[in-house]
């Protein structure tokens, strides 16, 4: 059992080894992708900088805590598009049959599938996070924190996306769907959940999991709270299950295809 | 001309009116004795898609939203079969007529709806991941390498996907470069090789674990003659040398002519016909090419 778990992370590492080496096979093209996305993020946190100067918090956040909390939305959407980036082209596998050649494999399908891509420019939104880790200095046990958040936001990003994605087993275009609402839970992620109200936040908080994957975390590393904390790894998990049962599920509906494709 | 044509089809039919011929009876007929190990038994496959149906134009489209129809297309209707260890079995039919997705039933791509599937023992529903430690797969139409990547980074990987050892990785990746003639370009990026070199390097990707069954779906497809010929020879000496089972799929009768005893013919998801190509050239006495045998077949059946 050990083995094989040490046998398919050799073969992940060795994915995203060749993932990665695919993209740089343009070096000018992966190196301006990585910076502009810094820059694209950067340019953001202006109008903050500008909002605070009038005002000295919004929706509960002051300017450190909004930094955070886009520091930490970078940082999961870039991990989870960095290491399962196919998890977010997964209708478009589904309807044109491209899982064959992960099936025909002795591996873990769902770990193979996603994995077999990387977003080049998540990089970029990576390093953001990180950079603003240590611009905000949220102190030992809260650097941890937000690193171990980065790994729960990005495990509920791509849990997020692979049960919107699985749908596609059994309706057509939840492309389309899929990503909306990934990008959905970027925008409203960013805004503090201060000034989301009645249905809007039952909404973010209990349909597309914002709050669990960003807001949350982001309360419990300027004040830690045990219950808030075990609800975000719970939360993650939990939803983690639900998406891998529906792709399993839907898997068994799978209904191949004959178009003439390459793996690029 | 006509009535002639006519004639031949009723023959046709008449002759295969049983329609599944046991490939045993074939040997008991030159007498061998030996023990017959099942590599493949296909029982009463069957699979069946649903797919949708809208009539034509935007009112169509409005009404299909309103009112979605499905369609069931039964792809295979209870097919049965066995193949044994170390045979080359051609499983041919027309376009559509259910191959590829056995093929993808025997492989533990698609899930079956009904009857039965064993390789090597093993029901692929069931026990995907060990079923594809044994079984190798080709697709002709679709690539499984990195193109980015050279053939060596490739077999790498695949070496790592069947858990072998770098060492053990590196004397497959040394043998089998040897016997497919790689060395001029294993180092260079798949992106630029021919169509001929790609195909060879997919051929020794999914042989690089020592796979029992090679299931080769259409492998020679859009290669010239003189690669075709080299292709078809390599396969041939991995199934002398290793004893691997070659389930082959081709429109190409050449492929079949040259690799294959035994033919099965499949059309509309059933079997119409099962014997050894010996036996179906010699039961057209008038010694015409296999390819119009075949196609008389597909014909008939598609007429019946």
């Amino acid at each position: 059992m050990l083995t094989a778990a040490e046998n398919q992370l050799r073969v992940c590492f060795l994915t995203i080894k060749y993932n990665m080496m695919r993209e740089m096979v343009n070096k000018v093209t992966f190196l301006t992708n990585i910076c502009f996305m810094v820059l694209n993020n950067a340019s953001f946190l202006v109008q903050w900088f500008i909002l605070f100067r009038i005002r000295d918090e919004v929706g509960g956040y002051t300017l450190r805590e909004v930094m955070l909390l886009w520091g930490l939305t970078a940082s999961s959407f870039g991990l989870a598009h960095i290491l399962f980036a196919r998890v977010f082209s997964l209708p478009d596998l589904i309807v044109k049959g491209k899982l064959d050649s992960f099936l025909v494999q002795p591996k873990n399908v769902l770990v193979s599938v996603i994995t077999s891509s990387t977003d080049i420019s998540a990089i970029g939104d990576f390093l953001y996070g990180m950079v603003i880790l240590c611009i905000c200095g949220p102190g030992v046990s809260g650097f941890f924190l937000f690193l171990l958040f980065t790994v729960t936001g990005a495990i509920i990003f791509t849990a997020f996306g692979l049960l919107l994605g699985s749908l596609s087993f059994w309706f057509l275009r939840m492309d389309f769907l899929e990503n909306q609402v990934v990008m959905g839970m970027i925008s409203f992620g960013t805004y503090p959940d201060g000034i989301f109200k009645g249905a809007s936040r039952f909404l973010l908080y209990f349909v597309i999991p914002v709050g669990m994957a960003l807001w949350h975390p982001v309360h419990v590393i300027v004040n830690f709270h045990a219950g808030m904390f075990l609800a975000v790894l719970g939360y993650a998990c939990a939803l983690s299950a639900a998406a891998v049962a529906v792709f399993y599920r839907g898997l068994r509906r799978y209904g191949s295809g004959n178009l003439m494709e390459a793996r690029l | 001309m006509g009535n002639t044509r006519g004639c031949m089809e009723q023959r046709v039919l008449f002759f295969y009116a049983n329609k599944v011929k046991p490939f045993e009876s074939a040997y008991s007929i030159k007498g061998e004795e030996r023990t017959v190990m099942q590599a493949i038994t296909v029982e009463n496959l069957s699979k069946t898609f649903r797919v949708k149906r809208k009539e034509k134009g935007m009112r169509g489209s409005i009404k299909a939203i309103i009112h979605p129809h499905t369609e069931e297309i039964r792809a295979v209707k209870g097919v049965t079969f066995t193949v044994e260890e170390g045979e080359m079995l051609a499983f041919i039919g027309p376009n559509g007529a259910g191959k590829s997705t056995t093929i993808k039933m025997l492989t533990g791509i698609l899930y079956p709806d009904g009857g039965r599937v064993e390789v090597l023992g093993i029901d692929p529903t069931k026990k995907r991941k060990q079923l594809a430690y044994q079984i190798g797969t080709v697709f002709g139409q679709k690539e499984q390498l990195w193109t980015h990547l050279t053939p060596n980074d490739n077999f790498r990987f695949f070496g790592a996907i069947y858990d072998l050892s770098e060492c053990e990785t590196e004397e497959r990746i040394e043998e089998l470069s040897e016997r497919f003639a790689l060395k001029d370009f294993i180092d260079t990026p798949v992106r630029n090789l021919s169509l001929g070199q790609r195909i060879r390097c997919e051929i020794v990707a999914s042989l690089i674990h020592k796979p029992k069954v090679l299931f080769l779906d259409e492998p020679t497809i859009g290669l010239d003659p003189v690669v075709k010929e080299n292709v078809r020879e390599l396969i041939k000496q991995m199934n002398r040398e290793e004893h691997t089972t070659i389930f082959l799929t081709s429109h190409d009768v050449g492929d079949i002519e040259k690799l294959c005893r035994r033919i099965i013919i499949v059309n509309d998801g059933q079997i119409v016909l099962d014997d050894s190509v010996e036996r179906l050239k010699r039961h057209y006495q008038d010694k015409r090419a296999l390819e119009e045998i075949i196609v008389d077949i597909y014909r008939s059946e598609g007429d019946g």
